[in-house]
């Protein structure tokens, strides 16, 4: 009877969803110019800089370590908080291009799916984007954000320590510190 | 008037049939079948199965064994159609976005994966309600295959609802339909399967008579009652750099 009960109540929880967002659906309020007007702007270059590796990699070598952990916290919620206004107006976005969608002629409907796909793409990339920030989030001292970059740089190491056996065979080659 | 051979009952069987035949015909005569090649097979083969089963029952030549073995077969149809229709739905709801196609491709085969582990569970912790198993059977294969179906419909929904696409109306009509018999479906085969009482039983298929005959309705009126038409002003398209945002989150997500 346990298993019965249990489905009883996930299928009335299932039910009361989905009644919710057909209903929801069906009085969306078609977005007008004044939802448009809620996008954010975000600085793009603010946002690169606080991604950017060698940024971490600079504070990890000057700072010690209890403060290094504390900054690297501060500059990951601040990710954090991009990425979510991202979201939020990707969320707009989708919306805008959705009534465009239905309302317009045929190279606005095709320019507003664009807009809506790449809108949806964002918010399919935030969703890992958070999870690649919150992981270091509570280990700060992973270096786990900046994982690609060190194994681009591993790359770039292996491939100029390549060119240089290839161009001069008899000198042992020691690129990695220079780099 | 709540008993098995009432008028009550003889009306929720077949009305809800001969509606969704109805239905199947006026998709045809207006060109949907074309856009929901799936929907309008899964008319047909619901309302005949439907009224096969009600002609056997009703029929005294045929033997109770020759009815449960009907009502097996019609079953397992109608489940594989069923099936074949989610994954239409799919396709209409998240197609057009590639973005959302592939990655909802994925997390619906593991939520299909974990659904059919979770209904198999489900059923192996059920009790038996009848000692016959050719009876007994049709409540666990029911309560299964309703949980899968709830389960993706729910996915469907709740995917749909987390990228808020406002889904095109007919295909938002068929899903809720489908949802609506699915979850009410589920929770009185999950009852039945674990309930051998007679009037219990009854009542409960009075219930999912109603639900499907309700169901019905639902695709009638997204299908076929056209949606109000009214003048939109064009939506100016407003600047954006996605692009940029997106080359920059992908860059953080896969180095």
């Amino acid at each position: 009877m346990t298993i019965a009960i249990l489905l009883i109540i996930a299928a009335a929880l299932g039910l009361i969803f989905i009644l919710g967002v057909t209903l929801s659906r069906s009085l969306q309020i078609s977005a007008g110019a004044g939802l448009a007007r809620q996008i954010k702007p975000i600085d793009i270059e603010a946002f690169r800089n606080l991604v950017d590796p060698a940024e971490d990699e600079y504070l990890r070598r000057r700072l010690p370590t209890p403060e290094f952990r504390l900054v690297r916290r501060k500059r990951l919620r601040a990710m954090a908080a991009y990425v979510q206004a991202a979201r939020r107006n990707a969320d707009i976005l989708v919306r805008v291009g959705q009534a465009a969608l239905a309302a317009s002629d045929a190279p606005t409907a095709e320019a507003a799916r664009r807009l809506v796909d790449n809108a949806l793409l964002l918010r399919r990339n935030a969703v890992f984007a958070l999870l690649r920030i919150y992981i270091p989030l509570a280990w700060p001292n992973s270096g786990f954000a900046a994982t690609g970059v060190l194994c681009r740089y591993e790359q770039l190491n292996g491939s100029a320590m390549l060119l240089g056996r290839l161009q001069n065979p008899a000198v042992p080659v020691r690129i990695s510190a220079t780099l | 008037m709540l008993q098995a051979h009432s008028s009550l009952w003889h009306y929720l069987w077949v009305a809800p049939n001969i509606l969704l035949f109805l239905l199947a015909f006026l998709m045809w005569r207006r060109g949907l079948h074309r856009k929901y090649p799936v929907f309008f097979t899964f008319s047909f083969v619901a309302a005949i199965g439907q009224l096969i089963l009600y002609a056997a029952d009703m029929m005294p030549w045929v033997s109770a064994e020759a009815f449960w073995h009907v009502l097996w077969s019609g079953l397992v149809v109608e489940a594989f159609v069923k099936f074949f229709l989610i994954g239409e739905l799919f396709a209409h709801i998240f197609g057009p976005y590639p973005s959302l196609a592939k990655l909802g491709k994925v997390l619906i085969r593991g939520i299909g994966a974990v659904l059919v582990f979770i209904a198999t569970v489900a059923a192996a912790l059920s009790p038996v309600s009848n000692s016959h198993v050719i009876v007994s059977g049709p409540h666990l294969l029911e309560q299964t295959i309703y949980l899968i179906e709830s389960g993706l419909l729910l996915s469907i929904f709740l995917f749909s609802a987390y990228f808020r696409l406002s889904s095109e109306r007919t295909s938002l009509g068929i899903c809720f339909g489908l949802a609506v018999s699915a979850f009410i479906h589920l929770a009185t085969w999950a009852f039945a399967a674990n309930n051998s009482s007679r009037q219990v039983s009854v009542w409960l298929d009075f219930i999912n008579m109603v639900t499907y005959h309700v169901c019905v309705l639902i695709w009638f009126y997204y299908l076929l009652v056209p949606r109000e038409v009214t003048t939109k002003s064009a939506v100016p398209l407003p600047e954006n750099n996605l692009d940029v945002w997106n080359r920059e989150l992908e860059r953080l997500v896969h180095p």
